[in-house]
């Protein structure tokens, strides 16, 4: 069997088996065949808000003998795929007086303390998704993909003091440069796929990109001469330009090499049911995997402190409000039902990892799926004993199946270890790292 | 004494949020110096501030182009949502611009440019495919003004020209280059970011902006949008920053339906009456799409109508007149105008209605989806009124157990908050506040008995002894409050400017207040105000300036 990492209808489709949303309808076909290589590694975090119910999360034995509860039950499939890990901490996120769900936001993949402000001198750190994004997603066509699925109300102040870019975003190119991400299925479909023209000739494309270039040398002259002018304040934010239109030029040079590893497949329609956006959110960040279009991604089911009602599993009240449990046993339940649902989720996009065949395993087998809250118990606001899901074989770094527990060690050094295996050798991370992370390999 | 000055003694020890500003009233109680800012109001130099490179937010993108090509596609839909600052989401400081952006900035300009040449809107003159530059260079010129929102050089001008040999060497006609031009200019950082061009860019002292620079804050504090051409000439012509001329534009830019811009983003997020969108109320309460839309539509024609009419602006507390249709109208148990289109009809014979906290957009927001929050409303009150913020609860205190007596009123069940002394402090204040609307259900209809058959309760007793009893004597209380025109200004300054009103502008805002209401208190009279401060006319440069 050769190994060209493209992937075959056949593969694609059997990958996609039933679950599949999104139908294809045109072969995918490499553009140009390229040298055999192993699959790559991909990593995906999925992050959800206001905490989780730990009584019911935690399983009680550690090692290979730990058993579903009531939480994690949907895990089922994939049990042997997934590390639970239990006693990490992230004390970055502690707030400076209120502000927990913000600023540990802003610290879920930073491990960095955010300085307190509603909105001038932003600052945390760089996320790990984005210094893996600057190593490896040089490969392909998007550095990384940032999903998620609320925009914000766009009211009031997000938490306490803290600035609202800290509560909705988790992916941070620098310490005062937040990645929005894509709210919307249908736009962000459109990114993946829709400038890619399949039907064009190399001519076509050569002269596309020399216009597209053209332009880029245009506006960037443009800025060049007004950073001359401005402060330095405004400098920062021209500075924010030129990294974009930096990452235009490198897509727009890509214009006429490989063009994305999969053909026109259908557009998911936009939808405010979060079930099915977020069924779709996830579809998406399989399908940017198979077709290789990225191999970093971030996805927020909701944002900090997220207020979503979950009607449709019986619950009238707020997320957050039921977050504050005030150890009152309908709020544990409530929370339980909202925490069981989300790890459903999370179940679907293992098993639609899981289902696609790659060279040499699956792509679940290639990859580290990520989940995790920025908190523990929402009504403490704990930053320590988080919840944490590992899935996947990272291409064999990790050997999952197992329950973890360690003695209250910084979550920075389980990022340190993820970076490693993911091909960006680190050592410490973050603002309380100290050193690798040990055990994720049995 | 102000409401706020009793939060601020009463609420335990608890700093208020670093947001908070102090009211225009020193405190009076004892133990209080005097607030060595309240010395420094009596000069006259004022720190206007700076205000960070402006990227065009969703809102503003859009009516920008709608203005510029007649395009009303909204392209800025697709785009990733804008966040807010200082409750503001033209805050410039959290705009940022993102790869991501830049690409659907990028696609945007292609698209734009296309539909609007297949329209014809660049048909000024003929390209003449044998001497296209001609004409070439004046499309290019005017559209880069207008875009750019201030004259350009001859030097800028030449530079999109140029496209037209860059297609010619790709075996295309002048239209491509033309059309590669346009799409440069809606990419250029001139088009996404309001830039303003310091004179004394390294000069800490105060100076004015000039006039191209202010023709940009005007047009985007009132219209959301670009400088139409009247006021891009009134700039250009160097006379903007005359008062009389300032005046006129304002109150010329005012009368535009533009002004309906203030309505959607600066009221929207304000009164919170945006959040109205996400808000998911429980079936039982028969809330649906169209309700939903009548209580946006009534919020937005009544402040509309203080935008563009002769009511004082503190008048939003107790209007005597709403907008309802059939639905809206059944709903708040008011007379049928008997239609579905949206009906201005009066007030009188139900003051419950009158004003702000009758509104069934507020009210609604303000609730949980399967109750009331009395302290959810008490803290608007506090917040957008008072601009005095109580601190969050501490950890471990949350909101109220559903699994109370449900029997009980909702006071009695929210006695916990005064009982427990960590919480006492702060809720003394702001749950009255919200006792007071208790006779509006979750989607804001009126009732006598609460769902578990109570009878509600609307008086509530303020620290210092003051009482009162429902929704009109507590807005009685607010009204007369004397921190309400100087919070009123702070929330309308922090949106002028694109940037949070801190403490350094504390005596600008006293300042404008005091102006407003001599004036009349109108709303324009706020805005005149506002557009009349250093804070708006003039900036500070920095000390440092980056090498070119």
């Amino acid at each position: 069997m050769s190994r060209i990492p493209v992937l075959s209808r056949r593969t694609v489709l059997r990958g996609m088996g039933t679950l599949l949303a999104l139908p294809l309808l045109d072969v995918m076909r490499p553009r140009v065949a390229r040298a055999a290589a192993p699959a790559p590694r991909r990593f995906v975090t999925f992050y959800t808000p206001c905490g989780i119910h730990m009584p019911k999360w935690t399983p009680e034995a550690e090692g290979a003998g730990w058993g579903l509860t009531p939480t994690l039950a949907s895990l089922a499939p994939v049990k042997n795929d997934v590390l639970v890990l239990s006693g990490l901490n992230n004390l970055p996120g502690k707030p400076d007086g209120d502000g927990h769900h913000a600023a540990a936001t802003a610290a879920f993949l930073s491990c960095r303390k955010a300085y307190k402000t509603e909105g001038t001198n932003i600052r945390t750190g760089i996320s790990m998704d984005q210094v893996l994004a600057n190593s490896v997603g040089k490969a392909t066509r998007f550095p990384s993909l940032e999903l998620g699925i609320d925009q914000g109300k766009g009211i009031g102040n997000c938490d306490s003091g803290y600035a609202c870019p800290y509560a909705n975003n988790i992916a941070w190119a620098g310490p005062a440069t937040p990645v929005p991400k894509e709210t919307k299925p249908r736009a962000a479909f459109d990114r993946l796929f829709a400038d890619f023209d399949p039907g064009a000739t190399q001519a076509e494309l050569a002269k596309r990109k020399a216009y597209g270039l053209s332009i880029i040398d245009t506006v960037r002259s443009d800025a060049k001469a007004l950073e001359g002018k401005l402060g330095t304040t405004d400098r920062r934010k021209l500075d924010e330009y030129f990294t974009g239109v930096r990452e235009l030029e490198l897509r727009v040079n890509a214009m006429d090499g490989i063009g994305p590893q999969c053909g026109a497949v259908a557009a998911p329609a936009d939808t405010v049911d979060v079930r099915e956006k977020t069924k779709a959110m996830l579809d998406l960040i399989v399908l940017a995997f198979q077709c290789d279009l990225t191999r970093t991604c971030t996805f927020m089911l909701g944002n900090a402190r997220s207020e979503r009602v979950y009607s449709f599993l019986g619950l009238s009240g707020e997320h957050h409000a039921y977050s504050h449990h005030q150890r009152a046993q309908a709020n544990y339940d409530a929370l339980a039902k909202i925490d069981k649902w989300e790890v459903e989720q999370f179940s679907y996009l293992l098993q639609r990892m899981k289902g696609v065949l790659e060279e040499g395993g699956t792509l679940l087998d290639h990859s580290v799926a990520y989940f995790s809250s920025e908190i523990a118990d929402g009504n403490m606001h704990e930053h320590k004993n988080l919840p944490i899901l590992l899935a996947g074989r990272a291409g064999g770094a990790i050997s999952p199946g197992r329950h973890v527990r360690y003695p209250g060690v910084p979550l920075a050094n389980l990022y340190a270890s993820l970076l490693t295996m993911l091909g960006v050798p680190t050592t410490t991370f973050g603002d309380d790292g100290t050193g690798p992370l040990t055990g994720l390999d049995g | 004494m102000g409401l706020a000055v009793l939060l601020l003694l009463g609420c335990n020890d608890s700093p208020p949020r670093a947001r908070v500003l102090p009211g225009p009233e020193a405190p009076e109680e004892p133990n209080t110096s005097v607030d060595p800012q309240d010395t420094l109001c009596r000069s006259e130099s004022r720190d206007p501030g700076r205000v960070t490179l402006h990227r065009l937010n969703r809102a503003e993108y859009d009516n920008t182009v709608r203005d510029l090509l007649g395009d009303t596609s909204t392209p800025a839909r697709d785009f990733p949502p804008d966040d807010h600052g200082f409750g503001f989401d033209n805050n410039a400081d959290v705009l940022s611009m993102s790869p991501l952006l830049m690409e659907k900035y990028s696609h945007a300009a292609q698209v734009l440019v296309e539909t609007a040449w297949a329209k014809g809107r660049f048909s000024a003159c003929a390209l003449n495919p044998a001497q296209p530059e001609p004409c070439a260079r004046k499309l290019l010129r005017d559209f880069a003004r207008k875009a750019w929102r201030r004259p350009v050089t001859e030097q800028e001008v030449e530079g999109l020209v140029a496209f037209i040999a860059r297609a010619g060497q790709q075996g295309d006609g002048p239209e491509v280059g033309v059309k590669l031009a346009l799409r440069s200019v809606l990419v250029s950082p001139h088009f996404l970011f309001r830039v303003e061009l310091d004179a004394e860019p390294t000069s800490t002292a105060p100076h004015p902006i000039g006039d191209v620079e202010l023709a940009s804050r005007l047009s985007y504090f009132l219209w959301s949008s670009m400088p139409d051409e009247a006021l891009l000439q009134a700039a250009e012509g160097g006379h903007l920053h005359e008062p009389s001329v300032l005046e006129a534009q304002v109150r010329r830019m005012l009368a535009d339906p533009k002004a309906r811009a203030l309505v959607d983003n600066f009221a929207g997020q304000w009164l919170y009456t945006r959040a109205l969108d996400f808000s998911q109320p429980e079936p039982r309460y028969g809330f649906d799409e169209p309700l939903r839309q009548a209580m946006r539509q009534e919020t937005q024609l009544v402040f509309q109508e203080f935008v563009s009419g002769n009511h004082r602006f503190k008048d939003l507390l107790d209007a005597p007149f709403t907008y309802v249709n059939d639905r809206l109208a059944a709903h708040y148990g008011l007379p049928l105008p008997g239609t579905n289109a949206m009906t201005r009809v009066d007030l009188q014979g139900h003051p419950e209605r009158a004003g702000l906290f009758g509104k069934g957009a507020l009210l609604t927001v303000t609730a949980n989806p399967d109750r009331t929050s009395p302290v959810k409303r008490g803290v608007w009150v506090l917040e957008q009124l008072l601009c005095k913020a109580p601190p969050p609860p501490p950890p471990d205190a949350g909101g109220l157990a559903p699994t109370v007596d449900p029997t009980l009123n909702i006071k009695a069940r929210m006695a916990q908050h005064r009982a427990n002394p960590t919480c006492a402090g702060c809720h003394t204040l702001m749950d009255p506040l919200g006792f007071g609307m208790e006779n509006f259900d979750p989607v804001g209809r009126w009732r006598t008995k609460e769902e578990g058959g109570a009878a509600v309760d609307s008086s509530g007793e303020l620290p210092g002894g003051k009482t009162f009893t429902g929704v009109v004597e507590l807005r009685g209380v607010v009204k007369q409050d004397p921190d309400l025109s100087a919070c009123m200004t702070r929330h309308l300054l922090t949106y002028a400017l694109g940037r949070g009103a801190e403490a350094a502008d504390r005596c600008t805002v006293r300042d404008i207040s005091q102006q407003a209401e001599a004036q009349g208190g109108r709303f324009t009279d706020y805005i005149l105000a506002i557009v009349r401060s250093g804070a708006f006319l003039q900036r500070h440069g920095e000390a440092e300036v980056s090498k070119p």
